[in-house]
Formats: C-alpha cells, structure tokens, sequence
C-alpha cells in the first residue's frame, strides 16, 4: 500500500506540473523564400475514395504555376494527405501539417464533418481553409476570417433549378425527394422559397434515409401524385435506386438532381444508361467543353498525371484552387497571410473555369451560381444555361 | 520463470517487484512523454490512449468471455454522443456526464448481451453488427444529435461550471495527461477485475460454458455484466473521444470502425490485456500515421509514387498504407497465432534464459 500511495503522490505532483505548463502547439510559417505550402486532405481510400479525385485534380493548377516559375520566385508546394473520410484522421493529418511542415493554406477537402473538425483549429493557427468542398451554412454564416467558400450553397442550387424547371420547361407539378439531412434540407429549402414566389407548391416532398434500399412506395407516392419533375437531393445510391424503380412501374418523371450526381459517366454506368435525360445543376463546366482555359488545364492533366480519368469531381479540384493562386499572384513578392486575406478579401469578378467568384470583407461565400446540364446519350454533357445566379440568395442580404 | 507456488500469488494484482518497477518506468516514461515528443504526435497519442482504452474492454468480452461483438463502435458512439448530450443539454459538468454516459452504453451493453444468451459464433456476429449499424442510423435521424451533419464537442471543463468553479483542458497536452490517468484507471481495474471471481466465471464461460454452469456460474448473470462491462470502456472511450476529435457524426462511428476494435483486440492477442494495448497502439498508428509522409522522402517517395501509378490506381501512395496494414496484420495472424502478446513472451523467454 505504501508504494501505492507514493507512485500515486508522484504521479499527481507530474500531473499538475504539466497540465499547468504553457501550451507551445504552434504552427510553423507556412512559406518561406523558396516555396508556399499548400495542402489538402480527402478521401483517397475508404468508403468515400471516388470524391478523392478533387484533392488530386487541385495539383494541376499548382503544378502550371510552378513550370511557369512558380509565384514571384516561390513554387508551390503541394500536399496530399488521405484521411478515409473519418474526422478524426482528418484533424490528426492537418495538424501533422500544420505543426511539422507549416502550412499556408487549405485547399477543398472532401467531407463536412472533415472540415468541421479542423476548421476552428486551422484558424486558431492562422491557416486559410479555402473552398472546402461541400456546401454548409456553418461555413458562410458567420463569416470568419480565414475560412474563404466557393461551393454553391444548396438553397441557391435548388432554387436556380426550380426557377428553370418552372420558367423554361414549364414544369406545373414538381416532386422533391431529399435526404434527411442538412444537404438534402438545404436544397428543399431552396426550392421551395423558389416555388413561392410563383404562388406554386410541391405536389409531393419525400424524405429518404441514405441507407434504404427499398424505396417503392416512395415512388409510387411521386406516380401518385402526377409529379411531371422529379427533384432528387439524395446520394448517388439512393438516385439509381429511384430511377430503377421507377423504370420497373411504368413511371417517367423528368428527373432533375443536384450537382452532387453531375458526373455523368459514373452516374450513367451504375444506372445502366437510365441516366441519360437528367437534368442537374452543376459547379463545373462540362468536362469537354472547348473555353479556352479549360483546355489548358486538359492538355495539362493529359501530360502530368495521363492515368487520371478528366471528370467532374477532377475539374472541381481545380477550379476550387483558381482563385487562391490568383490572389497569392497579386499579392506580390511580399507575402503573408494577412497580405492573402486583403487579396482574397478584395477579389472581383474572378473568372477561372467556375462561377465568376466575389469576396469582401463580410461575405467569404464566393459565388451562388451553377450551370444546369442534361445528360446526354452515353453520357455526354449537354449545357443548358450558363451560370446562373440566385436572385433569392438569402446569405447575399446580411 | 515465474513459478507459481500457492493460489494468492495467482491473484496478486502485481506479479512481482519487476513487473511492479518496470510498470511505474513506463508509467513515469509515459507522463514526461511531451516533453520530449513534438505536439502534433500527443494528439496521435490521445487517439491510440482512447482506443487502448476501448481494446482493453473488448477485449474482456471477446479474448476472456469469448464473445464475439462487431457492435462496439455503437457503444462508442453512445459514449460520445451520451458525454457531449448530457453536457449540453443537462448542464451536467464533464467529470459526471463521461461515467454517467458510460453507464447508459452499459445498460445497451446489457440489453445486447441478452440475445448473447442464446447466439453464438456467426450468429452473435451478427446480431452485434446490426446493433452497431441501428445506432449509428438511429442517431443520424435525431436532429437533437445534430442529425447527420454531426456535433460540436463542448470545451472540455474539469470543474463544475455552474458553481464557478471551472478549468478548462484546450491544449493535446492536458487533454493527454487527463485521457491518460483515466486509461491507467481503467486498465488497472481490468487486470484487478480478471484477478477475481468475476474475471474466473468469465475466463470459464470462454472455455466451455456448459462446465461453467455446472460449476454454478450463473451464465444469465455473467454473460450480459460481460457486454455491460465491456460496453462501459467502450462508453468511456468515447466520451474521451468526442473530446480529442472535437467534431463528429454518426459516419464516424460505422461499422469499419467495429471491425477495426476487433483487429485490434486479435492483433494484440486475445485474452490478454497487455495484448489489447499493443494492439491497440500498433493498428491506430498504422492507421493514422504509416506512410503517411512516405511520398516526401527523398528517392523513395518518387519511386514509390511511380510504382504506384504503374501498377496500381492513380490514388497513389494510399495503397501502399493498406496493403502494408493488411500485410502486417496477416503476418502476425499467421506467425504468432497468439497475437503480439505471442511476440512479447517469446522476447520476455529469450531474455531470460540469455545467453542460453
């Protein structure tokens, strides 16, 4: 007992000497003379792993302006890091990053949780988060300093996709089937905000749980109510299922979905081809449309990384990274993070391959514009509207 | 070697003055830790501390009762969610709500371990699996969870803030000092629980619980306090978990996650407490940190990275984390069927017999 009582004694005096000791987690300047750290985490085995092409389409960009020279004398340095999309792992590789190899800046990452979980850190520590790539209100409301979004909101999407299905298709009676989550809430939200101001209401809005597999009286809940478009704010499984089902009761809705499906080559394969016809929005332009700039960036992924499959999740990679290389661009040769954020906070009308993307002091939500685009036979992009900005965007008045 | 001559040595809680030396060693080794470790690894640390932590209860259910659970990332979830809920909602300070939560995954813990009563094998599997798989859904649809878009965790206070009495843990280094000591708790109450009669029936259940019945080990009594055991580590696991993430959802909580305690518990060695913390530690390394930086090293990283992209996906480097953790624990499996606790007697034999 005795030896207990002294181990305990020491153990509690080592105790309150470190648990009182002075934090010293710092990060590390995330450049210097030579090189600009930037870096990403997402998903590149795991469940999730097909989203993991964003983190690796975002090294293209990065990649152009280091052949070019890299950015008045400094190259970008780029990171990977896999963190299977599980928050923990996340936190744990941002802050091997951040504290080891210091860090300048975020780039996308999949995963709202993933960057719920390191987004307070990397602002403690000074780090910019820039265009995580999901759309969440935590994110854009309110603002805070270091966090800069170029994802559409959800709201926004669904309402531009209302106002089109509406106003240019003439669509009367409209269906929703969303997810019952913020995602899916977010985009019903939009929608119906939408459908409002035209003194219009859903024939029919259906919630859906993103494991069930048997969604039949759903659908037959949709046949029922004579819904001439269908809207799905689901999960790329939960939409194939839809379609199957609806193929196998005689039931043909114009189906409409969010951008989260518009990789139309993945969508129209695990479909079987009942893809084709869709109409989505879309946060990128078609993959092979012929705008300049894109196919500098086409040519570019062809000769870097020749393996790589030049779809929509790739593109969005890179278009979330345009902005930040045009703002470290103008920032000249004396960088700093408070210098990035005057750039960024000042950024007008930037025209990458995305939406035209806009930032001031009191809104980091850098755009609310989307395409719509239809899915043609094997798959092909058919662009239906060009950008298109939320004229409801609740976000823009505050 | 250590020859036992009467019954009480047999249940000492310390073996023998080596053991009791080396034990405070590390224990002291373990607390002077981040002064020489870099900060970015003490949060690796909490991890592989939290999940020892959850191994060494599993591992009560599974290596000593032998029964099977693919369900404890539930338990783990109901830990987190439990802790962060009772704190948020009840007011209830920290140092109530974690035990507190840990009692409510030990009652699920109970109320799983009744069909255990008639299930064994694939089917007890089974029926763990779906009960870890029901709770992740089941909190994902409850918006007082925070639904699927997941949960803040409060700031961690030791104190009880509505007396005025509050400190706060921000840093990874107190957080480890806190996740620490209730391990050291937790993992000494679990060699002192398989030292007693408790520990014996559930050590007889494993072996045959047919004999154990006859014996009078009341198989109703012992088989569900096995679950609600092993339920409340996980339970404690996971409100220290919540805390060192920050943020999760129900994702987090899937049944990868379940399937990872297993290996761990099988890796380190079933039956063995000693086992559970290695591998514990050896599998959440691999998991967090192998390879990790490996595509930055000089040479290796380039040439792996060509590898890679000529004969695998175009993910890259990733592939060669998996397939070396899937490698190293198929070698164990097939090598020291025993687990790494094999590795660790056989090293512990050799020293003692050295030079012979």
């Amino acid at each position: 007992m005795k030896i207990k009582r002294t181990l305990f004694a020491v153990a509690l005096a080592i105790v309150c000497i470190f648990v009182l000791a002075v934090d010293a987690s710092a990060g590390r300047p995330g450049f210097d003379k030579k090189e600009i750290r930037i870096a990403q985490w997402g998903p590149q085995t795991g469940p999730a792993a097909p989203w993991g092409s964003v983190a690796r389409g975002s090294a293209i960009p990065f990649n152009l302006v280091n052949e070019e020279g890299g950015i008045h004398g400094r190259k970008i340095k780029y990171f990977i890091r896999d963190d299977q999309y599980n928050p923990a792992q996340t936190k744990a590789v941002v802050k091997e990053l951040v504290e080891r190899k210091g860090i300048f800046a975020f780039v996308g990452g999949v995963g709202g949780a993933c960057g719920m979980a390191v987004k307070d850190y990397l602002a403690k520590n000074k780090v910019i988060l820039f265009s995580p790539s999901t759309a969440i209100t935590e994110y854009v409301v309110p603002t805070q300093k270091y966090l800069f979004a170029t994802y559409p909101l959800y709201q926004d999407e669904g309402s531009i996709i209302t106002k089109y299905l509406v106003e240019k298709m003439g669509f009367k009676k409209i269906g929703f089937f969303y997810q019952n989550d913020a995602y899916g809430k977010n985009g019903l939200e939009g929608c119906k905000q939408r459908l409002a101001t035209y003194g219009m209401k859903l024939v029919a809005e259906i919630p859906v749980e993103p494991g069930e597999k048997d969604l039949a009286s759903q659908m037959l809940k949709f046949k029922k109510s004579g819904a001439e478009a269908v809207i799905l704010w689901v999960n790329p499984t939960t939409a194939v299922i839809s379609l199957k089902t609806c193929a196998t009761i005689g039931y043909k809705p114009q189906w409409v979905s969010s951008n989260t499906l518009s990789d139309y080559p993945l969508m129209y394969k695990i479909s079987g081809g009942l893809f084709e016809g869709v109409i989505t929005g879309a946060f990128a332009p078609p993959p092979d449309s012929d705008d300049p700039l894109l196919t500098k960036y086409r040519e570019a992924a062809k000769r870097m990384v020749p393996e790589e499959r030049w779809g929509t999740f790739f593109m969005a990679g890179i278009l979330f990274a345009e902005p930040l290389v045009e703002a470290l661009k103008r920032v000249g040769p004396n960088l700093s993070t408070e210098a990035c954020l005057k750039e960024l906070n000042s950024l007008k009308d930037f025209k990458g391959i995305g939406p035209v993307v806009n930032f001031n002091e009191n809104c980091h939500q850098g755009t609310d514009s989307v395409q719509i685009q239809k899915c043609g036979p094997g798959a092909s992009y058919i662009l239906l509207q060009d950008w298109t900005p939320n004229d409801l965007a609740t976000w823009k008045k505050k | 070697m250590d020859m036992k001559r009467e019954y009480y040595e047999d249940i000492e809680l310390i073996g023998s003055g080596v053991v009791l030396f080396w034990s405070a060693a590390f224990l002291i080794f373990l607390f002077t830790l981040p002064i020489y470790m870099p900060n970015y690894y003490i949060y690796l640390l909490n991890i592989i501390i939290v999940n020892v932590i959850l191994a060494v209860g599993l591992n009560i259910l599974v290596g000593y009762t032998g029964q099977i659970s693919l369900g404890h990332a539930g338990f783990f979830a109901i830990g987190a969610y439990g802790t962060v809920f009772l704190m948020t909602h009840f007011q209830i300070p920290f140092v109530f709500a974690l035990p507190l939560a840990a009692f409510i995954a030990a009652f699920f813990g109970f109320i799983l371990g009744l069909p255990a009563l008639r299930l064994e094998g694939p089917y007890l599997a089974i029926a763990t699996l779906g009960f870890g798989l029901a709770i992740m859904h089941v909190i994902g649809t409850w918006d007082i969870f925070g639904g699927r878009m997941g949960l803040h965790a409060p700031p961690l206070d030791l104190g009880i803030p509505k007396m005025g009495f509050s400190w706060v843990l921000e840093s990874d280094v107190s957080m480890y000092y806190l996740i620490l000591i209730i391990a050291v708790i937790m993992i000494v109450s679990a060699i002192n629980l398989m030292k007693t009669r408790v520990g014996r029936a559930f050590v007889a259940i494993r072996d045959s619980d047919i004999a154990a019945e006859v014996m009078g080990v009341n198989l109703t009594i012992y088989k569900t306090l096995a679950f609600a055991i092993s339920a409340f580590y996980a339970g404690i696991a996971g409100g220290l978990f919540a805390f060192v993430c920050g943020f999760f959802d129900p994702f987090t909580f899937n049944m990868i996650l379940s399937i990872v305690f297993l290996v761990m518990v099988v890796v380190g060695g079933l039956g063995s407490i000693l086992g559970a913390i290695m591998g514990a530690t050896l599998i959440t390394y691999l998991q967090y940190d192998l390879l990790k930086n490996v595509s930055e090293t000089p040479y290796l990283g380039d040439f792996l990275i060509s590898v890679s992209r000529k004969w695998f996906t175009v993910i890259g480097l990733e592939n060669f984390g998996s397939i070396a953790l899937g490698l190293i624990m198929i070698g164990i499996i097939i090598f020291e069927p025993l687990g790494m606790y094999g590795v660790w007697i056989r090293i512990k034999k050799y020293w003692m017999t050295w030079p012979f």
